[in-house]
């Protein structure tokens, strides 16, 4: 076998040797580094806490004794509704400063990966809500959201009430005192004039006093 | 030897050479970015003179000293030492090698003459040596070690020289190539000594070689790049804005911001381990324990919700921290206070990233919120507190007994200081108050702290009358510093007022490269007075447009940190010099009057903010063209500016033409022929301010 003869293997083995060392370092790097990268995707925090009102809902749904009736079932899904209203607008009024801020470089990729989750997350939410709905009664599906976010605005604005009135009782108090702080001032002020002016203008008062009479 | 012969340098005579050269090349930059002083502006600034000491003085500044340490550049005092200690020795071993030198036999040097002599002058000069030199002349003199031998050898070296240099060919070849014998091959070596390659060293210099490529490279690409990964655009982590971002409220007022603040990552550097946790509770006690505190009234009721919920310890403490250092709250323990004065700092630097996001969702309230922020954490105050206790001495108490009876609305350090000095005095020093000595000083500071007085803000165009559609529009600022103690302010010459255009063909000035004082150092207000604050910092004014009826930011803010007029002269006076502040933004495409509210807010200071409506009209682009054309308008009208100047140069008033209707677009153009052009397209500013 002639040409097998003058192979020299060992010499032969050392570029081969080369290739695979080089080959595979590369293929388990990136490996690894897949890897390290989904791991990383998967434990990327959620935006959003949990969903309480779906999981009321969906617990409600799914309980068999005694059943749930349908009034309790359609007042869940409308909380449900409304918190899903929040959500889009919070993820809709983040995602253009969002956008603007990951160019400049101000937030990392992470962040951006986690709303883009969100989003996807909140589109599903709202289908499922709208095929819920429609199981309850025709076409309830349009207009449930409409509900909810009226409902959502009500409650907002009740807050923002309550909040100002919980300012009242202190506002009234510091008015009170500052009534008072006032007035006592004022009295002071009156009480001055008239300890000075019985000693002072007597005189001047009397003559007046005098003018007055004579006249009449 | 062969010119692609390499030689290495076996007698080491060449290759200290080389070594000194590459350590040079480092070591020079490395020592003169070493030795120049920091051009930050926080090291360049001049201090408000004050011998106010707070309370934790030695706290406060031993934080400033490890900062200064972290900021020592003890790597480059390294390296640069390390690479003179290199060139000091490669010197040495250049001193002490002897130089091998191969030497060529010169003719000229042997007869003893200039290689420019002539043929003639040679054989005078041969004639003359064997007068002296000639075996039969020369004498032996044993004590000068002159043998008959030697005398032989030099003469027979003359001779050929001689012969040499007569001889047309040779000369010729030692004049053009420096050599008897034409042109020389040459070759190249390598300054390596030989030992680097010989068998034994080989190994060695291999594995230095794969150690630098393989590791030492790889690792340090990969630490840079990772470290710019780790950090945003505004220096804080990635991780930190991430949470920062997701605590963003458009309508959290400043206490939300504190809050938000508390959940930077940075934190977790000062707070590590069982920190975290030591004097939480005491700490808690302190600061949220006396319902009547300051704190608490300046805490809102949802952000206290927020911060008993919080489940993190360490994001409580810091939280907890941030406020006991807003209330300036004594808390009994020293690492207590300490951890108290170092969270301020790392929290300004979150604000950038807060102002940031706020910017990015353009509400103006956030943006607000955010520089209000920084301004509360500067000068250590909760939000909400009066502006009077920036001064030395001024507790809240001081404060409360400063403003007398409106205290529902705080007075400003402008507004103290322009209460009549006896009942301003009478107001404050009592007993319980302020004594006589801490009145004085707080006075003194309050006289110095530069306050940004607003005379004029116009828009205009460079080199246009009026500003048209999509043109890019000048917002001028002119402004002056003003200390609150001031109680009449000199006139402001109408001329400063002015903005004139550059010269046209000065395109360096039209295109902003230059202003009118290139050249000269740009002019720094003193350092912030912050005396709780453990960092220098340097005010700076950020100027915005808003919409107020959106709520919204319309021109983003341009930060003004340096000014091109002293502000101070020599003897520490106010100068009152004009300042000029220029901002520079595209203007709407439809044509029309546009309203925005101006806001100038000082980061440092509280209680200087100056908000300022101001209207940009925007003509249609026809009607500046029509102006153009009919350019026989010409003489300035009485009551516009320009209309002022002329009558001030000729002593005539100008004539009063028919009122404009438009008052916005007063046309001023001077053709008397002055040099300056005066671009009049100030649309008008109502200003007012607050």
């Amino acid at each position: 076998m002639w040409p097998f003869d003058l192979v020299d293997w060992l010499m032969l083995g050392v570029p081969i040797a080369y290739l695979v060392i080089l080959v595979g370092s590369l293929t388990v790097f990136s490996n690894l580094y897949r890897k390290r990268q989904a791991a990383n995707a998967a434990s990327l925090e959620p935006w959003f806490p949990p969903h309480l009102q779906r999981n009321i809902y969906l617990t409600l749904l799914h309980q068999e004794n005694p059943k749930v009736p349908d009034e309790l079932l359609k007042a869940a899904l409308l909380r449900r509704a409304t918190e899903d209203i929040h959500r889009i607008v919070q993820i809709r009024n983040a995602k253009q400063a969002l956008q603007a801020l990951l160019q400049r470089g101000s937030v990392g990729e992470d962040l951006w990966q986690r709303f883009q989750r969100a989003e996807k997350e909140i589109e599903e939410e709202l289908r499922d809500v709208v095929q819920e709905a429609n199981a309850f009664a025709d076409n309830w599906g349009q207009t449930i959201f409409q509900s909810a976010s009226e409902m959502a605005q009500n409650t907002h604005i009740r807050e923002r009430l309550s909040e100002i009135m919980s300012k009242l009782a202190a506002e009234k108090k510091w008015w009170a005192s500052r009534k008072a702080a006032i007035q006592s001032d004022f009295m002071k002020e009156l009480d001055e004039e008239k300890t000075s002016k019985s000693s002072e203008d007597d005189a001047v008062l009397v003559e007046s006093m005098g003018k007055k009479v004579a006249r009449k | 030897m062969s010119g692609t012969d390499y030689n290495y340098d076996e007698q080491g005579q060449f290759f200290p050479f080389f070594i000194l050269t590459m350590t040079t090349l480092v070591t020079i930059p490395t020592t003169i970015s070493f030795l120049r002083p920091s051009k930050e502006l926080e090291n360049t600034g001049t201090r408000i003179d004050s011998d106010f000491v707070p309370e934790h003085a030695d706290l406060i500044q031993g934080q400033r000293k490890k900062q200064k340490r972290l900021e020592r550049r003890l790597k480059r005092g390294l390296l640069m030492v390390g690479g003179w200690a290199m060139i000091a020795g490669m010197i040495y071993l250049i001193m002490v090698t002897a130089r091998i030198t191969p030497k060529i036999w010169n003719p000229y040097d042997v007869l003893g003459i200039d290689s420019s002599a002539d043929e003639k002058a040679i054989k005078k000069r041969y004639k003359r040596l064997s007068l002296t030199m000639h075996p039969d002349k020369a004498r032996e003199d044993p004590e000068k070690n002159v043998t008959i031998q030697s005398i032989n050898d030099h003469w027979v070296d003359v001779t050929k020289a001689f012969k040499a240099l007569t001889d047309e060919e040779i000369r010729n070849n030692f004049l053009q190539y420096g050599h008897p014998d034409g042109k020389q091959s040459f070759s190249i070596g390598i300054a390596l000594p030989k030992w680097i390659v010989t068998e034994g060293a080989g190994k060695y210099v291999l594995l230095i070689y794969a150690l630098a490529l393989g590791v030492i490279l790889p690792y340090t690409v990969g630490k840079w790049w990772y470290g710019t990964q780790r950090l945003t655009k505004e220096k804080v982590l990635v991780a930190s804005a991430g949470k920062i971002f997701r605590d963003y409220d458009n309508e959290q007022g400043e206490s939300g911001v504190i809050g938000a603040l508390s959940s930077g990552e940075e934190f977790n550097e000062i707070l590590a381990g069982h920190k975290a946790d030591t004097g939480l509770s005491k700490l808690e006690q302190k600061v949220l324990g006396d319902s009547e505190s300051h704190v608490l009234q300046a805490l809102s009721k949802k952000d206290r919700q927020k911060l008993d919920d919080l489940e993190d310890s360490r994001r409580r403490k810091v939280l907890t921290l941030l406020w006991a250092y807003l209330g300036r709250v004594e808390l009994d323990d020293d690492t207590l206070n300490d951890e108290k004065f170092e969270v301020a700092p790392i929290a300004l630097r979150l604000n950038e990233a807060y102002s940031a996001i706020a910017l990015a969702y353009g509400n103006t309230k956030a943006v607000v919120s955010a520089y209000h922020t920084s301004q509360n954490l500067i000068q250590a105050l909760r939000p909400g507190a009066s502006p009077l206790e920036q001064l030395p001495h001024f507790t809240p108490a001081v404060a409360n007994a400063a403003e007398a009876e409106r205290s529902r609305t705080h007075l400003t350090i402008q507004e103290f200081m322009h209460i009549p000095e006896a009942q301003r005095k009478a107001r404050v020093v009592d007993s319980g108050l302020l004594s006589q000595a801490e009145y004085s000083t707080a006075i003194s500071v309050a006289s110095q702290i530069p306050v940004l007085n607003i005379e004029k803000a116009f828009f205009k165009v460079v080199g246009e009358r009026f500003v048209t559609p999509s043109s890019l529009v000048q917002f001028v600022l002119k402004c002056r510093f003003v200390p609150p103690s001031v109680q009449t302010l000199p006139e402001v010459n109408p001329k400063d007022l002015l903005d004139i255009d550059p010269e046209e063909g000065d395109v360096a000035a039209i295109t902003g490269r230059k202003n009118d004082r290139s050249g000269e150092k740009p002019i720094q207000p003193p350092l912030t007075h912050a005396p709780y604050y453990a960092r220098d910092n340097a005010p700076r004014w950020h100027v915005f447009l808003a919409d107020s009826k959106q709520g919204r930011i319309a021109v983003p803010p341009f930060t003004f940190s340096t000014f091109d007029k002293p502000i101070l002269d020599e003897s520490g006076k106010p100068t009152f010099n004009v300042q000029t502040l220029k901002m520079q933004f595209g203007a709407p495409p439809q044509a029309g009057s546009y309203t925005f509210v101006m806001h100038v807010v000082c980061d440092s200071y509280i209680g200087m903010d100056t908000k300022m409506e101001v209207t940009l009209v925007v003509e249609d682009a026809s009607k500046a063209e029509e102006v153009e054309e009919d350019d026989e308008i010409s003489e300035p009208d009485e009551d516009t500016i320009a209309g002022q100047m002329q009558s001030l140069k000729t002593g005539v008033a100008a004539p009063k033409r028919r009122k404009q209707k438009d008052e916005d677009s007063s046309d001023g153009s001077d053709t008397e022929g002055d040099v300056e052009s005066e671009s009049e397209t100030d649309t008008d500013t109502d200003s007012d301010e607050d």
